[in-house]
């Protein structure tokens, strides 16, 4: 499409190199809400569980990107907090023979509390190090849980709680949950990182000595991200696997999990809030493209995926979000923030003395070192 | 003959400048000091030299050849020969095995092995231990035997008198009239511009990634040397 | 008696992790970059065995090992040469291990496709059975070949890195790779020998391994968490630590089978854990 294509069709679709302004902004999430809220009576059950399993994907991928793209840290075990929040999940709707849903806020609680011992020594390690680390420490809890015969061993749980949940309303609350949490994991993500402890993970990801030297608390904030992105995957993995009815360590642990997440945010944009939409996005379609309509097995679109992951990372580190960026003009949830406007004084001045600063002043022409 | 001929040389550190238009030359059997504050880029002109900085535009001939362009692995074999600030000298490695580094790319000359250590005796007697069992000098005396390993035409020295006692200085520079006497050429990075300007035959100054000065070291004064390293 | 043969065979076995983590001890202390396909490769090599034991079947396993090795030197050559000299200059210290990451599963899912997911096991005949006796201990005669290699291959390399040019260039590289240059050395060309060596090393391991247990295309991860645990505990980079802390683990999961029959890796994996809270810079310092 030409130059001028784009420009006309940005115009029309009200889109600009300014930022939306705010009733545009507030009527589009009005309008998505709505869809969300109407969707289950609208499309079957097959898109409604398709769209709940990408919005949960979504959701991981953004704690793994706060992980790894704002924090600095490259978590390799991360999936052992998606089988903790469905095993918590599931015992606990078990042993208080309540609906699986009302139980919902333990399994992130649970992966928070895990995730605050775990740091206690797998901070002592450094990058890849540590990214290891927590694969093996996934690894360990699988293993136990494996031979504990009271939370079903290698065969795993089911849940039959779930019974006391209306099956017709079974389907749609998974979705409009799923949804919910979609959306928190962008916006909480968006609100923490334009807070003050997101401005120290930033620095701490871009040079932590010095962010250190200039004092912040480089460990505290790992620390924090660390534990919010573990209570999000909890939260996903517990709403994932109820949808299922069933956790075996097997699945609850898989490795494909992270690989699934840093593969999304590796292709869509690391260290962007858009990027992992992006890498959902492509990520499902070339699941669905793969399999449906070449009917290869599910293999061959690991195999594709991890290739086009191979090659962003060879040749567009950054992932494709900053590419699309750059089409659409302006971000949409930027976090950046506006450096404060340097002093116009000494510049006002000489240009009123009519004379020309000095080479070392702030009015220097270019060029002239 | 010229034996190094650098002409409005521009170097870039990504999108920072650090080098605008320098241009110098060394005469065969030369010693040209190269002074000028922190900063000033006289570091990164010697690592123009050999080739580790990857965007630079100008012209630079050595003996001839025309190496602004070319690879620091084939401009080593040419007879350009650096000793880095900071020594660099190889921690993994013996004092010998680091001298047997430098040797690598050797051409035919007079440096060797024994002749290293008849010029930096102590060497030879540590030529087991490892680099962080030295002291500051002897590491500088490893880092300069080093370099003459491959018997270099023209012998980079980045700050060689850095953090060390007078004494030890001395000591070291006095290893230079050795080399100069085995027909090597040398230029000489410094902050110490007494140093410099006392062992050297021409002087150029450095400022802001400017040639500031050039001259024979005799014929130059305190006050225009202070003007041209400080800029005032 | 049980249990010091349970420890002995625990040592021997050692050797054998030892020399699964060595291959990446040594791309991770000359390269820097913890390849994450380590595993992926161990298993390949496995797989290539059993594909050419058909192919020679009057040919015992154990002599494919330098066949088998010659291969996977040219495979960590390329794989070096073609993706991951690309991302050694660059800044980011992830961009190696991701990259890595993604080979391996590439790697993973190409050998379900074409292998299938059906364990596999590479028979050495009687040699896995045998067992020597020594005054009232009986200790497999496969096991102490397998030392035996394990050492021997462990000299060799400690006496090819310390005492030949060769070595000496690798040391350099590793320390200071823009400094080699100026010595006409050229970086990429030292980094594609060294993984192709570490890649070499890892194939003897999968292979061995092989013998002793069997796999699938998913053996890869386990094998690259010890290969990893190896490489920490041994003290990130020294190579006899290495084979000491793939001794310690040998021990730990043995005596733990013991204990244990279900358990499979679990207390090397818990002695991983504990190891790392107690003294995260190895168990064995030595100087690199």
């Amino acid at each position: 499409m030409t130059q001028i294509r784009w420009r006309a069709l940005q115009a029309v679709a009200g889109l600009g190199t300014r930022r939306p302004g705010r009733v545009y902004r507030w009527s589009i999430v009005a309008v998505c809400v709505l869809a969300v809220i109407v969707a289950p009576w609208v499309i079957g059950e097959g898109a409604q569980r398709f769209l709940s399993e990408a919005m949960l994907m979504l959701a991981m991928a953004q704690m793994w990107n706060l992980l790894a793209g704002y924090a600095g840290l490259v978590s390799m075990g991360q999936q052992v907090f998606v089988g903790l929040g469905a095993y918590g999940l599931f015992f606990a709707s078990i042993s208080l023979k309540v609906a699986p849903f009302w139980v919902l806020p333990l399994a992130p609680l649970l992966c928070a509390a895990v995730a605050a011992i775990v740091a206690l020594f797998m901070f002592r390690l450094r990058e890849a190090y540590f990214a290891i680390g927590t694969w093996v420490f996934s690894e360990v809890v699988s293993l136990l849980i494996s031979k504990t015969e009271r939370l079903g061993g290698e065969r795993g749980v089911g849940l039959p709680t779930a019974r006391l949940v209306d099956p017709r309303w079974l389907e749609p609350l998974t979705f409009w949950i799923s949804a919910a949490i979609a959306v928190a994991s962008v916006f909480g993500t968006y609100a923490l990182l334009r807070s003050r402890v997101g401005l120290g993970l930033m620095t701490v990801r871009d040079n932590d000595v010095a962010a250190a030297s200039i004092g912040v608390d480089v460990w505290r904030n790992r620390f924090i991200a660390f534990v919010i992105a573990a209570a999000g995957c909890g939260l996903a993995g517990a709403v994932s696997f109820t949808a299922t009815l069933y956790v075996a360590p097997g699945f609850a642990f898989d490795p494909n999990w992270v690989v699934a997440m840093m593969i999304i945010v590796i292709i869509g944009g690391i260290g962007t809030l858009e990027g992992p939409i992006l890498g959902v996005i492509i990520y499902f379609a070339l699941r669905e493209t793969l399999t449906v309509v070449f009917g290869l097995s599910a293999g061959w679109y690991l195999i594709g995926l991890g290739m086009v992951a191979i090659a962003a990372i060879l040749f567009e580190p950054d992932g494709l979000w900053p590419l699309v960026r750059g089409r659409l003009g302006g971000d949409w949830l930027s976090v950046r923030r506006e450096p404060p406007t340097p002093p116009r004084i000494a510049a006002a001045t000489a240009a009123a003395a009519g004379v020309r600063s000095s080479p070392h002043g702030l009015g220097a022409t270019p060029g002239d070192r | 003959m010229t034996l190094l001929e650098v002409q409005a040389l521009d170097a870039f550190y990504g999108d920072f400048q650090a080098l605008f238009g320098v241009t110098l030359r060394v005469e065969a059997g030369e010693t040209v000091a190269l002074i000028g504050a922190n900063g000033a880029g006289k570091t990164t002109f010697l690592k123009c030299l050999v080739g580790l900085i990857g965007s630079r535009r100008g012209e630079i001939r050595f003996a001839g050849e025309a190496i602004a362009a070319a690879p620091a692995e084939r401009i080593s074999r040419l007879g350009l020969s650096l000793v880095p600030e900071g020594r660099l000298l190889f921690p993994s490695l013996t004092v010998e095995e680091n001298l047997m580094m430098g040797g690598l790319s050797r051409r035919p000359g007079a440096w060797s092995l024994a002749r290293v250590y008849e010029l930096f005796p102590v060497l030879g007697e540590r030529r087991r231990q490892w680099p962080d069992q030295l002291s500051g000098g002897q590491q500088h005396m490893v880092a300069i035997g080093r370099a003459l390993m491959s018997n270099p035409k023209l012998l980079l020295c980045d700050e060689i008198s850095l953090g060390l006692a007078p004494l030890v200085v001395d000591q070291i520079y006095e290893s230079l009239g050795h080399i100069r006497a085995e027909g090597a050429s040398i230029v000489l990075v410094e902050q110490d511009v007494k140093r410099a300007a006392g062992a050297a035959d021409r002087v150029y100054c450095l400022l802001k990634g400017r040639v500031t000065l050039h001259g024979q070291a005799r014929g130059l004064g305190l006050e225009q040397l202070s003007r041209a390293y400080f800029g005032t | 008696m049980i249990w010091v043969e349970t420890i002995i065979n625990g040592v021997l076995y050692g050797g054998l992790y030892g020399l699964l983590g060595v291959g990446l001890a040594l791309a991770v202390g000359v390269m820097r970059v913890v390849n994450l396909s380590h595993g992926e490769f161990i298993v390949l090599s496995a797989f290539l065995g059993v594909s050419l034991v058909r192919v020679v079947p009057w040919l015992h396993p154990l002599a494919l090992l330098l066949p088998v090795a010659v291969i996977a030197f040219c495979l960590g050559f390329g794989l070096q040469a073609v993706l991951i000299n690309r991302v050694v200059t660059r800044p980011d210290p992830f961009a190696g291990i991701l990259l890595t990451f993604g080979v391996a599963v590439v790697m993973r899912n190409l050998m379900v496709e074409i292998y299938g997911a059906d364990p596999r096991h590479l028979q050495a005949g009687h040699l896995a059975q045998a067992s020597a006796g020594f005054g009232g201990l009986h200790v497999g005669v496969l096991p102490l070949l397998i030392l035996a290699l394990s050492v021997a291959l462990f000299t060799a390399l400690q006496l090819v890195l310390t005492r030949t040019r060769f070595g000496r260039i690798v040391r350099a590289t590793a320390d200071h790779r823009d400094v080699v240059r100026l010595m006409g050395v050229n970086p990429g060309r030292v980094y594609n020998l060294v993984m192709g060596l570490s890649l070499a090393l890892a194939s003897v391991a999968g292979m061995l391994l092989a013998i002793r247990a069997s796999f699938t295309p998913y053996s890869g991860v386990e094998r690259l968490l010890v290969a990893f645990e190896v490489v920490v505990l041994g003290g990130l980079g020294t190579f006899w630590g290495a084979m000491l802390g793939g001794i310690t683990l040998g021990v730990a999961e043995l005596v733990g089978l013991r204990l244990d029959p279900n358990a499979g890796p679990l207390y090397a994996h818990l002695l991983f854990l504990v190891g790392v809270l107690l003294r995260p810079n190895g168990l064995f310092r030595a100087r690199t």
